[in-house]
């Protein structure tokens, strides 16, 4: 339950819609006080709901059926003058919609074999530099980067290898975008696996293990030299990398923390401060973390390489908002504080971190 | 031997009695004095002082006071009288004996009484306590709940604020847009790459634009300046392909901490039966090749039960328990044979061992464990043993509770079960 010291942030709960569908991931509009709810219909159709918030309740704008469920989306390759969305959903296919317009998709491309169960994108929002792109992860093992202006053929994919069995792909995110070449994409697996694919050099920069499937990857700053990558996993775990110094054998030094009992489903940053970040768990419960870096962020190993040492974490708050898991979370680019959330109950919330101006 | 004290001296009036009591040097202590009604005791090893009263005393309000050597009793009598003596004179023994024990056991009982009310006012105050804390609890609750009230508050406030200015801001921008693509398209059809020029032109109307695929619509307004935008951006990068490997892992499911240990238990004994041949059989020399295998024999046994040749499947699967008495699936496909053969006992045989052989349970035997449990279940109520059924069709619902098939058939055994108890 939430603490009441003064100082510190507390989560208020300022509006909660029940939905007649499962909702899968939910997003702001970036620059809006509208946020947009993408699930599953009862009768197996996908439905895209745009909402606004209106004093203490949310007015549905616009609701788009779709013939097949929709598990994932981004406004993060689209300009801001634009604000298209793009999905994946339960059948692999990639689309990108233009919601006043939304019965042709502006791009779409069945780009995998099973449910895409991630999407990512990068270079739009006047957001950093280089090509607007998206990245999709699927259940059939492989992640694939897309550039709208490219149709039918991705411009990378990370697949395995021939005769290998495939792992289920469950979360992507891009990274290091600070200038046009530069760019990577991570990937979890539900074996485990952690993957750092670098795009420029189109080769496998990193990768590790974290004994428990990978439910959330996310950069801490996509547009900057990379900085942290927070992980979080089956059986209550999330670890933070700190990927400023690589060491040749080790990789990169990391903390990890064990929140809860359950599944963590989604890691955020607040993307005004990149050192705050939420976590959302499967027993329907927000923790809210500060990651505090180390007195010296790298260090020198008996053999002379540069290492990094990881920092600390703090748990600033944490509340529990329903019983079923808190699948989807993403705090407002535009209001310091704001954030949504969908969880399996068919509810989405919108709450409001306060006091994280004093952090 | 005790000591007896008999050097006391007691006056009285008509209420009360004044006893003083010398101790010859001994040290006193309540512990030592002992009074009921009629018997007052004084032992302090090894001394003794008894007396049978003459008559009752109320003896919880009497008093004894230890001091100088000395105790100075002072005992209220319970009927106003003069007493002829203290003590009571021709007591016989039995008596003495009676009255010394009644006054033990009224002391108890006094004692327990006391305990009792000494109990109930404990708890009377405990619960005083009890209510008065959560007063307290509830009123630091409220407090915490206004605090709480007032922060939404403030923070809806500022959030419509910040709505409205989004408003504002948006409405403007589209205005300030239209002025701008004007400016775009007059350098779009003089230069191609004109850098874009970003003036701010307050309050622009609806302006007249020559150019047809302009016409006040936004849509391909963008079009333009998205254009102009991509002569900016690198191009889509060069197709290409990353080969990746995975971290092992045998088993589709996720990867969880937790399970691990069951997991590579069960992978254990998965390999271990593999590997385990029967070597003591004579009759091995006889058999083909393809025959010692337990796998081949085991697909002749599926095949054959596909054909409904069941005698046939049993033989088989016989055979492959010979080479080889580890191997669950065996038992579990021989006990699908016996059912068709009504073998029931055998059915419920193979079931079990079947059952025990896919130890520890994990998602991989899941299919496998739920199949024992409904054969073995079907052979019970085919016994009529409708209740032992019912236990196993439960356990398999258990492992996968939406097979609609078998929450059917518990149902119907549920409503069986119930029968034979009513009409028993």
């Amino acid at each position: 339950s939430a603490a009441a010291g003064p100082e510190r942030p507390q989560v208020v709960s300022h509006v909660q819609q029940a939905l007649s569908y499962t909702v899968f991931d939910c997003k702001w509009v970036p620059r809006s006080a509208r946020l947009v709810c993408l699930g599953s219909a009862a009768r197996g159709t996908g439905l895209v709901q745009l909402y606004e918030l209106h004093g203490a309740r949310l007015e549905l704008l616009r609701e788009i059926e779709k013939p097949k469920p929709i598990k994932c989306g981004t406004f993060g390759a689209t300009s801001l003058q634009q604000r298209y969305l793009a999905t994946g959903d339960f059948d692999g296919n990639l689309n990108i919609w233009n919601l006043e317009a939304p019965e042709i998709p502006v791009y779409s491309v069945k780009g995998h074999k099973e449910i895409i169960n991630s999407i990512d994108g990068v270079g739009g929002l006047g957001i950093g530099e280089g090509a607007p792109e998206i990245v999709t992860g699927s259940r059939d093992g492989t992640v694939k980067v897309w550039d709208p202006r490219q149709n039918d053929t991705p411009v990378a994919n990370m697949e395995p290898v021939q005769g290998e069995t495939k792992r289920d792909c469950w979360t992507v995110a891009f990274g290091n975008a600070y200038n046009q070449e530069e760019r990577v994409v991570c990937a979890g697996y539900d074996n485990g696996d952690i993957k750092l694919f670098d795009l420029k050099t189109m080769s496998l920069r990193w990768e590790t293990n974290i004994k428990n499937g990978v439910c959330s990857v996310e950069f801490d700053r996509k547009d900057i030299n990379m900085n942290k990558l927070v992980a979080t996993s089956l059986e209550g775990k999330f670890h933070v990398f700190d990927l400023r110094t690589q060491h040749p054998t080790k990789g990169f030094a990391s903390v990890s923390e064990k929140a809860q009992k359950s599944t963590i489903w989604q890691v955020r940053h607040l993307p005004q401060n990149r050192d705050i970040f939420m976590t959302s768990g499967g027993s329907g419960s927000l923790h809210l973390w500060k990651y505090e870096y180390p007195a010296q962020r790298s260090k020198k190993d008996s053999e002379g390489s540069e290492m990094g040492v990881a920092g600390s974490l703090s748990l600033l708050q944490n509340v529990t908002l329903s019983t079923q898991p808190i699948s989807s979370l993403d705090w407002s680019p535009d209001k310091k504080g704001l954030c949504v959330c969908g969880a399996f109950d068919q509810t989405v919330r919108v709450l409001i971190v306060t006091k994280l101006n004093k952090i | 031997m005790p000591v007896w004290l008999r050097e006391h001296s007691w006056r009285q009036t008509l209420t009360a009695v004044y006893l003083s009591l010398p101790l010859r040097g001994a040290r006193a202590t309540p512990a030592n004095i002992f009074c009921s009604e009629r018997y007052l005791k004084v032992s302090i090893p090894p001394f003794l002082f008894e007396a049978i009263l003459y008559a009752p005393i109320d003896d919880t309000n009497s008093t004894a006071k230890i001091g100088n050597g000395n105790i100075f009793f002072t005992l209220y009598k319970k009927e106003p009288a003069m007493w002829d003596s203290l003590t009571l004179a021709n007591a016989g023994k039995e008596k003495l004996q009676y009255l010394r024990e009644n006054a033990v056991l009224k002391a108890q009982e006094k004692a327990k009484e006391e305990t009792e009310a000494k109990k109930i006012t404990k708890q009377e105050h405990k619960k005083y306590a009890l209510e008065a804390t959560m007063k307290l609890e509830e009123a630091e609750r409220k407090r915490i709940e206004d605090l709480k009230e007032k922060e939404r508050q403030k923070v809806a406030e500022e959030l419509e604020l910040w709505k409205n200015q989004q408003k504002d801001a948006d409405r403007y921008k589209s205005i300030q847009k239209k002025g701008e693509l004007h400016h775009e398209i007059e350098p779009l059809k003089e230069r191609k790459n004109e850098k874009m020029n970003k003036t701010k032109i307050p309050n622009e109307g609806t302006s007249k634009i020559g150019l047809k695929s302009t016409k006040g619509c936004c849509g391909s307004c963008n079009i333009f300046s998205q254009n102009l935008k991509e002569e900016q951006l690198p191009a889509p990068r060069a197709p290409a392909t990353v080969k990746v490997n995975f971290t092992p892992r045998v088993f589709p499911t996720a990867l969880r901490e937790s399970r691990v240990a069951e997991e590579e238990e069960w992978l254990h004994k998965q390999a271990e039966a593999r590997r385990r041949i029967n070597s003591d059989l004579s009759e091995l020399e006889d058999l083909k090749e393809e025959e010692k295998n337990p796998d081949w024999l085991k697909d002749k046994g599926n095949k054959m039960f596909a054909m409904g040749n069941y005698l046939g499947a049993v033989n088989a699967y016989n055979l492959a328990v010979r080479l080889n008495d580890k191997l669950p699936l065996l038992y579990l496909n021989r006990a699908a044979c016996h059912l068709k053969l009504r073998n029931l006992h055998k059915a419920i045989e193979d079931s079990s061992k079947a059952l025990e052989l896919l130890t520890p349970p994990v998602p991989d035997n899941e299919n496998a464990r739920v199949k024992a449990h409904v054969r073995r279940g079907t052979a019970f109520c085919q016994l009529e043993l409708y209740t032992e059924g019912l236990q196993d069709y439960e356990a398999a619902l258990k492992i996968d509770p939406k097979n609609k098939n078998i929450e059917k058939d518990a149902e119907k055994i549920r409503h069986l079960v119930q029968e034979t108890l009513q009409s028993s």
